[in-house]
């Protein structure tokens, strides 16, 4: 990627990346929902792009962004073709140019207008309560034609989870920010066209692109996981958001289930206080702890493995940077492996109805565990 | 020296005090026969930012009777603050039926008074609880009248003829914007030609934001022309700019609350003026003044 010495002979190379969405609110949702430290490396390839942000050597932050957010998205790789012969090389992994940028900058460029959703999480579903709507702006006369377009499309989206009838009104009453997005290679600055309307104004942002030093990796091996679960987003926000502040370790203490399999809905029957729980989270602090236990309940915990008993601790911190991707989302999947790595995984409902194969987005966390605590 | 007035629109001086309060604690009104002149001309203010406004008398006050042996001129310096907790309850307590002592105001008499050797602006609100018992809420906001030759001494920034003349977009839509662009840069561009262009850009080591309109409405086309008669037409698409502090254009932001039309004047590199008014353009209750000064940045 650092040969650009013949760039400047080719005259009118196309951009890398050239994206255009007509709504930035889920994009923006998405980066937002990795948005704790300012510094973020960004991959674009064919199918989308990724964004890695990490803290402390200890937490790697993740949002896969799918081509298909977009309306237009068109990649030209900035590597010249190669020759055939190279075919050993993969060329998804290949064939994609990264760079670091300033995050935050880019998520307040995008809500330049204030209307990218700052507060409250666009697609809020899953949270049935609609506690996080956002308020219907006054004089906004594309009510009825917002509300009909997006209901109709969600109403397609049949695979889609329960979302409560509130979702449906405070994100399709505004008015959304349209985006087009341009990166011409490395060393460019990444430019980003943002309207609200035909009359209204229109911004222009260039941010800086910086070349993308390598971050921490933490692969997760699936052949070492020792504990997955995969549940609704808000069983765990709950449980999250009930958290002391001054709490600053959290445990996540999983057992095998039962060896009878039982009826999903029943519950295995007298569970005296001293056996030990399914999934237990323990918070610890200064003045005192909290210990939460989930059912063995096909509602709660849609999957349950674990292979062994497992007790691993997490800075308090560290999860509470994932609450926002949390917010925003309507599936988890929580992943231990035996050295005590944390793997979650939180799935982005998408306004747009999933076309078939299309993946939807999502983001990763993973988090190394406390050294002191192990089993 | 005596001054008398009822207050007749009290929410709209109560919005005016509520932009100066924001900009600076301490302010100057000086009431003349015809108008009120509110000033916050403070060095120390973010930026430089100094506000000179006219409010025709007629349009927020009622039996007005004004004396003085400074050919009827009293100025006074008093608490922005303090006229603002005033005003609100003045004014607040005529909408908001939520309160259970909320009462409706009926009259609110303003006068100067001496209290124990102190100057004070009296205001006498007089009205009627929702259970038809009347009430009378008097608040002193103390003042110190000041002597007509400091007065003298207060004299508005002179300005070159602007380059520009310009109507903003309404202030709640550029609120947003800056509100982004603030923590991002201290500095803040501000661009407009003489055909309907206006540019706000900030440009920092990590990111450029420009943000145009078109087809904003020039004003004052004619007398800038007449100016200078042998001067060559100027090209209508020319630019021009000055850099700003950003957090005094944010402070002068706040009278959103009162504005309805705002010009905004430029002199390339030199300042800004912005004449925020109150009321209908045509008939125009009175207008604050903003000055903000160009910023000289090393590049």
């Amino acid at each position: 990627m650092s040969q650009n010495e013949d760039a400047p002979e080719e005259v009118q190379l196309p951009p890398v990346l050239k994206a255009s969405v007509h709504d930035v609110r889920y994009f923006a949702t998405l980066l937002r929902g990795v948005n704790f430290v300012n510094r973020a490396t960004v991959t674009i390839t064919k199918t989308g792009f990724v964004v890695v942000v990490e803290e402390a050597r200890t937490l790697l932050g993740t949002a896969y962004i799918f081509a298909n957010i977009f309306d237009e998205y068109t990649y030209n790789s900035e590597t010249p073709p190669v020759p055939q012969d190279s075919q050993t090389l993969d060329p998804e992994e290949e064939d994609n140019a990264a760079f670091e940028i300033p995050l935050n900058t880019l998520i307040e460029c995008l809500n330049i207008f204030g209307t990218a959703g700052s507060s409250a999480p666009s697609a809020g579903s899953g949270n049935v309560t609609g506690k996080y709507k956002k308020w219907k702006k006054g004089g906004d006369d594309s009510d009825q034609e917002g509300d009909d377009d997006t209901g109709s499309r969600r109403q397609s989206n049949g695979t889609g989870s329960t979302r409560g009838i509130d979702s449906y009104f405070g994100n399709a009453s505004d008015k959304g920010t349209g985006m087009r997005m341009t990166y011409a290679g490395s060393g460019y600055p990444l430019t980003l066209l943002i309207a609200e309307d035909a009359a209204g104004p229109t911004t222009t942002c260039e941010i800086t692109t910086y070349e993308a030093e390598p971050h921490l990796e933490l692969p997760f091996d699936p052949s070492r996981m020792v504990l997955k679960i995969i549940l609704k987003s808000s069983w765990l926000r709950d449980a999250l958001s009930e958290l002391d502040p001054s709490c600053d370790k959290l445990t996540f203490i999983g057992n095998p289930p039962p060896a009878v399999p039982v009826n999903g809905r029943q519950r295995p029957q007298p569970r005296a206080a001293n056996r030990s729980p399914m999934l237990r989270i323990q918070a610890a602090g200064t003045f005192g702890s909290t210990e939460m236990d989930y059912p063995n309940d096909r509602d709660v915990l849609e999957t349950f493995e674990c292979t062994r008993p497992v007790s691993f601790s997490y800075r308090v911190g560290h999860i509470s940077r994932t609450l926002r991707a949390l917010q925003s989302s309507t599936k988890t999947s929580l992943r231990i492996d035996d050295d005590g790595l944390m793997s979650l995984q939180f799935l982005m409902p998408s306004p747009k109805a999933k076309t078939d194969g299309a993946m939807e987005a999502f983001i990763e966390f993973r988090c190394l565990s406390l050294d002191d605590e192990l089993v | 020296m005596r001054f008398r007035a009822s207050i007749e629109n009290v929410n709209t001086f109560f919005r005016i005090i509520q932009a100066i309060e924001k900009l600076q604690k301490k302010c100057i009104i000086k009431f003349s026969e015809e108008v009120m002149c509110i000033i916050c001309n403070s060095e120390a203010n973010e930026g430089g930012i100094q506000v000179w406004s006219q409010i025709k008398v007629d349009s927020l006050f009622t039996s007005y009777r004004i004396q003085s042996n400074a050919s009827n001129v009293i100025t006074m310096a008093l608490s922005s603050e303090a006229l603002l907790a005033t005003l609100k309850s003045a004014s607040t307590s005529s909408k908001s039926a939520s309160a259970a002592s909320s009462y409706e105001a009926e009259e609110i008499v303003m006068k100067l008074a001496k209290k124990n050797n102190q100057a004070v602006l009296s205001f006498e609100i007089s009205g009627m609880t929702r259970q038809g018992r009347k009430v009378r809420v008097a608040h002193d906001v103390k003042i110190d009248v000041m002597k007509p030759a400091d007065v003298e001494n207060l004299k508005e920034p002179m300005c070159p003829e602007p380059d520009v003349h310009i109507i903003l977009p309404p202030l709640q839509k550029l609120r947003p914007i800056v509100e982004r662009l603030r923590p991002m840069s201290d500095f803040l561009g501000v661009r407009a030609n003489n055909n309907g262009t206006l540019q706000l850009s900030i440009r920092t080591d990590s990111v450029t934001v420009d943000t145009e309109w078109k087809h904003c409405k020039n004003t004052n086309k004619a007398s800038t022309g007449s100016q200078d008669p042998d001067q060559e037409p100027r090209d209508p698409d020319e630019l021009f700019s000055v850099l700003v502090s950003t957090r005094s254009f944010w402070k002068f932001l706040n009278s959103h609350v009162v504005s309805t039309t705002t010009i905004a004047c430029i002199c390339q590199n030199h300042c800004m003026i912005l004449y925020v008014y109150v009321g209908d353009l045509a008939d125009a209750g009175g207008v604050l003044t903003f000055y903000i000064p160009s910023q000289l940045v090393d590049e």
